[in-house]
């Protein structure tokens, strides 16, 4: 679409033809409508927007569904989350995230990554403090009552199905479709720490059925359970040999 | 003589003989000569005149911060905001800010010109207080409300205010205040001449050059804005280029040159400078309501004065209006405006009057 | 010449919108040199996302520029899913559109509230901020956030639509252009307004490609060039829209340029509500691309934006490039601000729509 010619091409452009009283018509009409209705200023500290109910604001977390896998510190673009160890009054010590709100930039990224949905987006956004050291949210300062709708979910289609038909969208964290991870046998030493690890019990160590030809003992192997593995990596990370990968279900 | 005068002449002598009877009470020859002198007619007139100056002085001032909020809170309705929000629907934002701008800090460049610096934001300032003895409220409660040449008299000191802002944008040493200095006085040659002829215009109507005459005159005629509507056009825009306001504001033209030639003012010299810049505007808008809107001739049922200010808001107003409804133009665009366009206007306006005047119709 | 003087316009100084410094040299108040000056606003962007994963950039991509920021994240989820080899849902891209096309109207919006400081008009100011609120009202609900969404993932979106929101679309953009009119009467029937902005700056068709410059100012200058045309991204080959431009090549008509684009942006968001289809918002994408290299560039509201990826096979680039609109067209400056005031100064650079965050980086 051309724009047309400007209609003012004079280069002597003040006439007298009042070109102004236009827009003073249309700015008293702005001064009545501003009048009659209200300006429409939210006055912030006693009127506040209304927000959805996705409103990014700072994370926070419902304790009793974390399972401490760390995927939220791994997820986070500004390493703002750190996991802490915390004395829990029924489970005992356990880790969990610790997020520096100085560093945060509320991406949202972290409830998005939670495979329990324990981690959520809360909608509280006034967190100036007067030092530093009270922006660190310890998970227990952490803590938000929940509502739903504040975690993220979100469903996926996998790749491979795209081009076929009928497409299936799965739920985040779908155990029938997400990654699983592999043991490449013959680098395993049997430490047992992937077990040690794992923060929902999904690894077991199992005989093979093989002696070790020098301790003679049964030499164990680590199982995976599917169904309670929530692809955190751990295991994979803290493998002293690498005999772990994931493979990723596409 | 006005009423109010006239009270404070007696309450004055009144004062100066009881401090003439405290002093002869002290039984020292000279105290009581010195009393006596006190109670002769000059120096009564003069205390007198001072006492009147000061009250005119504070109720003007109170009435130019009485424009900057009636600007906030208009300008904020104009563009869908609310405006301030001290106290008494945002009146006492005023004071909010006066008292910010005094407990700063003074800061005086590095190379700057010193004394001038200091001396040319006095002369502005005091150019501005000057202004509030030109224009009375009413013919009872004014400074000097009868004198002749009243009109002329405002008229020169308001053009004495580009000089101290040429002076202080040169010697605050900085490129911005120099041409914003520069442009006052470019813009103020421009605006000036059209702004005088059509006072002029006005005085060859009434054929006086005091408020009282012109203003009794326009209440046994007519309003002049009715035979001299080119004029009062022309004079108001003129009025809003001369008191710098939004679209004439480029002597502080805050997106190109920083804040003009104000940029290295700081504290109480800067707060007021703001103010003045609307008690110049305030006296623009007396100027206006004198010459064509009648003054404080009206109606009997309340007093002159008011009258005269409900006239001045009102005339304000328009200013705000036109600073809601225009952005800012640029130099050679107002040095146009002025010679080519509010000259001839000027000029067409002045025939008018005195064809009017030839004609015998007034 | 001793009687010329250079004026440091910044890096603290009303007019410009972020942190950036003009040197102009000035005859009494004509401009007889420019020279734009960045990198107060450097922030090693290109360094710091070669340490973050590819999902990790997602949000760091919003950062770019305040002003427009789902387009920067839009454009690095293109580019990646481009690296990767994947094609997002057709739903996911209609979303997508959009957005991309709410965000064109609020970028524009924000630029005329700085054009509306720059030229001394208050109310235009008030008025645009007033009007953008509504779209981020509605980007809010989209997102969850008001101004860096992080919406855009790669192989999709972050979300479905919610409820109500084509109804809400619909609604706002009637009200929009009811009162993008009354912002219109505030500056084409101004006369003070055309005083500053017709004429000043003139750039010809052929200066403007021979500088690089892209976008509203390019199209402006007579050049009809739109990416989503000519290069067409997400769904745009299906639309119905008309390219704006004009012939002048001044500030009024790269003001008129960018106004007609939001009504035609509108118009998009309009057809792509109401020809989006049903099906998956997002594919799950595995986590490192293959090796190799991908350029992108899309319509960004203040001109083509391009991302280069080098992609060495790990799962975080090796080097990721950003080419900013903004930096080309502020260093076409100079030609725009010869023999003009000091006081066209605001009207010109801020008709450019500056954006620091993506110039610098």
């Amino acid at each position: 679409m051309r724009i047309e010619e400007k209609r003012y091409t004079k280069t002597d452009h003040f006439r007298a033809t009042g070109y102004v009283l236009k827009t003073m018509k249309v700015t008293f009409k702005g001064l009545v409508r501003a009048t009659k209705h209200r300006p429409c200023t939210i006055m912030y500290p006693w009127e506040k927007l209304i927000y959805p109910d996705n409103f990014r604001g700072r994370p926070g977390i419902i304790l009793e569904k974390c399972i401490g896998c760390a995927r939220c510190a791994k997820e986070c673009p500004n390493k703002c989350i750190e996991m802490v160890q915390l004395e829990l009054p029924n489970v005992g010590k356990v880790k969990r995230p610790q997020v520096n709100l100085g560093r945060c930039m509320m991406c949202g990224n972290c409830a998005e990554a939670c495979p329990t949905n324990a981690m959520i987006v809360t909608p509280e956004f006034e967190l100036s403090s007067y030092n530093r050291a009270d922006l660190i949210f310890d998970p227990i300062k952490l803590q938000h009552p929940y509502k739903p709708g504040y975690e993220v979910n979100y469903q996926f289609a996998l790749l491979s199905e795209m081009n076929g038909g009928e497409v299936k969208t799965y739920a985040k964290n779908d155990p029938n479709v997400h990654d699983t991870v592999l043991l490449e046998g013959g680098k395993c030493i049997s430490c047992g720490r992937c077990a040690k690890i794992c923060p929902t019990g999904a690894v077991e160590l199992v005989e093979t059925g093989e002696l070790n030809p020098k301790t003679k003992k049964p030499i164990k192997w680590p199982k995976f359970d599917n169904t309670k593995c929530v692809i955190c990596e751990q295991c994979v990370e803290v493998c002293p040999k690498s005999a772990l990968t994931i493979k990723e279900v596409l | 003589m006005s009423t109010l005068y006239h009270e404070l002449t007696n309450f004055t002598e009144w004062l100066l003989g009881l401090v003439a009877s405290l002093l002869d009470w002290t039984k020292l020859g000279f105290l009581s000569d010195f009393g006596d002198w006190l109670q002769t007619e000059p120096v009564v007139t003069l205390v007198a005149t001072l006492l009147v100056a000061v009250i005119f002085l504070i109720t003007a001032m109170m009435f130019g911060l009485c424009f900057i909020w009636e600007e906030r809170k208009f300008l904020g309705r104009f563009m869908d905001r609310r405006g301030t929000q001290v106290g008494m629907l945002g009146f006492f934002q005023n004071f909010a800010d006066g008292i910010k701008v005094v407990l700063k800090e003074h800061i005086v460049p590095k190379d700057s010109d010193h004394a001038l610096f200091e001396m040319a934001i006095f002369a502005y300032l005091a150019s501005t207080f000057m202004l509030f003895g030109c224009i009375p409220f009413s013919d009872n409660f004014a400074v000097f409300p009868n004198v002749n040449l009243a009109v002329l008299l405002g008229i020169a000191i308001f053009s004495f205010g580009p000089f101290a802002i040429l002076v202080g944008g040169w010697a605050s040493n900085n490129k911005f205040t120099l041409i914003g200095g520069m442009r006052a006085a470019a813009q103020l040659i421009a605006l000036e001449i059209p702004l005088l002829l059509c006072v002029v215009s006005v005085v060859v109507l009434t054929g006086d050059l005091s408020f009282v005459g012109i203003v009794s005159w326009q209440e046994h005629n007519i309003w002049l804005i009715v035979p001299l509507f080119i004029g009062a056009v022309t004079f108001f825009v003129a009025s809003v280029g001369e008191s710098e306001r939004i679209p004439f504001d480029l002597p502080e033209a805050e997106a190109e040159l920083v804040e003009g030639w104000a940029t290295e003012y700081g504290d109480v010299r800067w707060g007021l400078q703001m103010a003045s810049d609307y008690f110049r505007a305030y006296i623009l808008c007396g100027l206006f309501t004198m010459l064509f809107l009648g003054g404080w001739a009206g109606p009997d049922f309340i007093w002159a004065e008011a009258w005269y200010l409900a006239k001045t808001f009102i005339v304000f107003f328009f200013f705000i209006w036109v600073r809601a409804a225009t952005v800012r133009i640029r130099t050679d665009q107002i040095l146009k405006l002025g010679w080519r366009r509010l000259l001839p206007l000027a000029v067409l306006n002045l025939f008018v009057a005195i064809a009017l005047k030839l004609a015998g119709v007034f | 010449m001793s009687d010329e003087m250079w004026v440091n316009m910044g890096p603290q100084h009303p007019f410009n919108h972020g942190l950036w410094n003009l040197r102009v040299r000035l005859n009494g108040e004509t401009i007889t040199a420019a020279e734009p000056i960045i990198g107060y606003l450097h922030r090693g962007w290109e360094k710091m996302v070669e340490n973050r994963t590819y999902s990790q950039i997602v949000p760091l991509a919003d950062r770019l520029c305040y002003g427009s920021s789902l387009s920067w994240n839009h454009l690095y989820c293109l580019s990646a899913e481009r690296l990767y080899g994947v094609e997002a849902p057709t739903r996911a891209k209609y979303i997508r559109v959009v957005a991309l096309e709410l965000q064109r109207i609020t970028s524009h919006l924000c630029w005329l509230m700085a054009v509306g400081t720059d030229l001394g008009s208050y109310t235009i100011m008030t008025w645009t901020i007033r009007e953008r609120e509504l779209f981020l009202d509605l980007l809010c609900q989209l997102s969850g956030a008001r101004m860096t969404y992080n919406y855009c993932r790669i192989g999709g979106v972050r979300s479905d639509i919610p409820e109500n929101f084509e109804r809400d679309v619909n609604r706002t953009l009637d009200e929009f252009e009811k009162r993008l009119r009354d912002i219109e009467a505030l500056c084409d029937e101004n006369e003070p307004f055309l005083m500053r902005t017709v004429g000043i700056g003139k750039i010809d068709a052929k200066t403007a490609m021979n500088l690089g410059l892209t976008g509203p100012i390019m199209r402006a200058s007579g050049v009809e060039m739109d990416l989503r045309r000519l290069d067409p991204y997400e769904v745009y080959q299906d639309m119905k829209f008309d390219i704006c431009y004009a012939t002048d090549g001044d500030v009024y008509a790269r003001y008129r340029v960018r106004i007609d684009e939001m009504r035609e942006s509108a118009k998009i968001v309009r057809q792509a509500l109401a020809e989006m289809p049903k099906g998956p918002v997002r594919v799950k994408v595995p986590r490192c691309p293959p090796k190799g290299t991908v350029a992108c560039h899309v319509e960004d509201p203040r001109g083509e934006s391009l991302m280069y990826i080098v992609s060495d096979g790990t799962e975080r680039p090796y080097r990721l490039k950003v080419r900013s609109p903004n930096f080309v067209n502020l260093s076409a400056s100079p030609a725009m601000l010869l023999g003009f005031k000091i006081s066209d100064v605001p009207a010109i650079m801020g008709v450019m729509d500056m954006c620091i965050g993506e110039t610098d980086r």
